[in-house]
């Protein structure tokens, strides 16, 4: 027997790592090793008030702060029947758009790009191809700073709240954020020359099932309230459980989703697969000009789509922000909430790695009695695995150097969040009597 | 000679190590001005060696962390805690001593068959109470400023000046609203240590302490002026555990 394995895998957000088990040229085991360290998410929420818990919750994860934030905020008013101003959704779709902006550039420009053209990192890349990793440092700052006039900081935001904002966003701050995303857009065809050049690897490995949320309007969208696979099935978010049906592994901290017994994979790849025709002209463009030709089976170009999607956020972003302007901002009174009666809140939204879901069961009092959490890069885990499974099958016998690179490309591709994953699943119930 | 350095993250969400990749404008300013030997969020191929300064983030919350931090401590020089996880325990803290064991089995079931290496759960604590810890930069996430002040610094030999005095005093020299006398908030800016600008007060919104408790942090007063305001007992002594379980739960 002979085990690859790489311990402690670089550029992805949080600690994993991959073993794969060959006899022979047979593959006897793959894992996908989840060690970063359990935190206990749902248990410690638990007897906290609906108030509490954005800001607690949104610590599972930096990089998807804005997106674990709001989509909390949204279980809360699922829970309370509050349905929030159209002022505020805008507001709050450009929260998301930020974070997409800024976790996309960073994956693309920071993460993944070194591997297509041969880096350690973006620092030495930064040496050789200085114009690309300022391009997408500038871009990865614009939604910092998007977030940040939002929300009021980049990292775990704190000025959105249930109904509202504690205070509006400055319309000076928003008028300069619009002209910069404008220019941004500009710089189109430079995204466009970088990914277009490309060599991506077939990592065409086995039929996928993707899963993504319908756009509540025409539009693409981040925001939706039923879930799709592209076996055809639809749910309503408050069935997300037979989407997401998890179970406890041995090697992962972080548990695995399977639909209908099958992996599946969720993401930018699996937002394009079901919603691509619904992408702007400009979007739809630069899919075309950097070779994405949907459906695909190639995770490889999951980056190519998170391209697409960071092309479509800053135009959607100074498209909102100018409707907001010319609306003109107004105040709104802060909601006033009361709670008689348990409740369940359940919400879901596209945030950068796939389909995210919240969902608590609150006391009369508006307490959490119990939670759950489960994250895009936690579903992804059972189709990584099928997709390391295959590649190893197919590589059996070639030098482990190649191997481990093969691998370690496909598991990037995902763009893990390794410390989102590892939380927990079950319910956590405690009795709140005093 | 350039300094070496090195940046870790043990169990936490990478918020830290988020913020130094967030300077946008300065990181390729940084990372010229150091000899970055590991930094495995964003670059492949460490080099685990000697090193002048190991920036470290995340609670100890399982075997792997602690075996980890004693290593870095071993081989670095200075050793700087980033963030309030690493500081105080954060947010992980709130799992408590007694609480490890009936957490893992609500979220994993009772029968886990495991791995050598793996469910190996210990109370999340922060780096000073298993090492030395040499400078200590609260804040989830740090501030981006605290941060490359401290960079700069460092660079010069020398540690950074931290504020030692509450969110309060910042919030007084921007000259907000006070949340806790106008509305009756559940504030904690009168004991966490200042550096963020008092940014949530300034939104209208209640700090929530998380930056952990200043050194003159008086619990007893807080916990007095907000019980008299009618939160009752058990909100107050929730809301001052949220970031610095370890040493609120000894103080409220």
């Amino acid at each position: 027997m002979e085990r690859i394995s790489v311990a402690h895998l670089a550029r992805v957000e949080g600690h994993g790592g991959i073993e794969v088990t060959f006899s022979g040229n047979r593959v006897v085991d793959v894992n996908f090793e989840i060690f970063e360290g359990s935190r206990f998410f749902e248990p410690l929420l638990v007897g906290r008030s609906w108030d509490e818990v954005p800001g607690i919750v949104c610590r599972v994860c930096a990089i998807c702060s804005s997106g674990h934030y709001v989509t909390a905020l949204k279980a809360v008013e699922d829970a309370l029947g509050l349905e929030v101003s159209a002022q505020t959704e805008a507001l709050r779709e450009l929260l998301f758009l930020g974070q997409m902006i800024e976790s996309h550039a960073l994956h693309l420009f920071c993460l993944a790009v070194p591997d297509f053209l041969g880096y350690s990192g973006a620092i030495p890349l930064a040496a050789d191809h200085p114009h690309e990793v300022r391009l997408g440092l500038s871009l990865k700052k614009l939604g910092n700073d998007l977030q940040t006039a939002i929300g009021g900081r980049p990292i775990h935001p704190v000025n959105a709240i249930v109904g509202g904002f504690g205070r509006l966003p400055d319309r000076e701050v928003l008028r300069g954020l619009s002209r910069r995303l404008r220019e941004a857009l500009g710089q189109a065809p430079a995204v466009v020359a970088l990914f277009a050049g490309l060599k991506v690897p077939n990592h065409s490995e086995s039929p996928a099932v993707y899963v993504a949320l319908e756009p509540e309007g025409r539009d693409f969208s981040f925001f939706g309230r039923r879930i799709s696979a592209s076996t055809g099935e639809v749910f309503d978010v408050h069935d997300y459980r037979k989407v997401t049906n998890e179970a406890v592994v041995g090697h992962s901290h972080a548990k695995h989703s399977r639909l209908n017994g099958r992996p599946y994979m969720v993401g930018s790849l699996a937002r394009l697969h079901h919603w691509g025709d619904r992408l702007t002209p400009q979007a739809q463009a630069v899919a075309r000009q950097i070779g994405l030709t949907l459906p695909t089976e190639n995770i490889m170009y999951n980056n190519h789509a998170q391209a697409v999607e960071l092309i479509w956020s800053l135009e959607r972003a100074a498209d909102l922000i100018d409707g907001l302007l010319a609306a003109g901002l107004t105040e709104e009174p802060p909601v006033r909430v009361t709670w008689s009666s348990p409740r369940t809140g359940t919400a879901a939204t596209e945030v950068p790695r796939g389909t995210l879901y919240h969902s608590y069961d609150f006391d009369a009092q508006g307490r959490v009695a119990a939670a759950d959490v489960i994250t895009p890069t936690a579903q992804n885990l059972a189709n990584v695995e099928k997709d390391l499974r295959a590649a190893a099958e197919r590589l059996a016998g070639k030098p482990e150097a190649e191997l481990v690179s093969n691998f370690e490309l496909i598991v990037r591709a995902y763009d893990p969040c390794i410390s989102c994953s590892v939380h927990l699943i079950r319910l956590a119930r405690r009795n709140l009597v005093k | 000679m350039k300094p070496r350095v090195g940046i870790y993250g043990l169990t936490s969400c990478a918020g830290d190590q988020l913020a130094l990749l967030n300077c946008e404008e300065e990181l390729l300013a940084i990372v010229a001005a150091v000899d970055l030997r590991s930094f495995v969020m964003a670059q492949s191929n460490p080099d685990e060696t000697e090193l002048d300064v190991a920036f470290v983030e995340g609670a100890v919350a399982q075997l792997r962390d602690l075996r980890l931090l004693q290593d870095i401590r071993q081989r670095t020089k200075l050793l700087v805690a980033i963030g309030t996880c690493a500081t105080w325990g954060g947010i992980p803290a709130l799992t408590g001593e007694n609480e490890v064991a009936g957490a893992k089995r609500r979220v994993y079931g009772g029968e886990i068959k495991a791995k050598a290496g793996f469910f190996e759960n210990l109370p999340p604590s922060p780096l000073s109470r298993h090492v030395k810890v040499d400078l200590a930069v609260p804040g989830c996430p740090i501030e981006a400023e605290q941060l490359l002040q401290g960079l700069a610094s460092l660079l010069h030999g020398d540690l950074p000046r931290l504020p030692k005095f509450p969110v309060c005093a910042e919030c007084k020299m921007k000259e907000n609203t006070c949340l806790l006398v106008k509305d009756g908030a559940a504030c904690l800016g009168p004991l966490t240590v200042a550096g963020c600008g008092a940014r949530c007060p300034g939104l209208n919104r209640p700090c929530m302490g998380c930056r952990g408790p200043s050194d003159e942090a008086n619990f007893a007063a807080e916990f007095r002026r907000l019980a008299e305001l009618g939160h009752d007992e058990e909100t107050i002594r929730r809301r001052l555990r949220t970031f610095a379980a370890p040493v609120a739960a000894s103080e409220a």
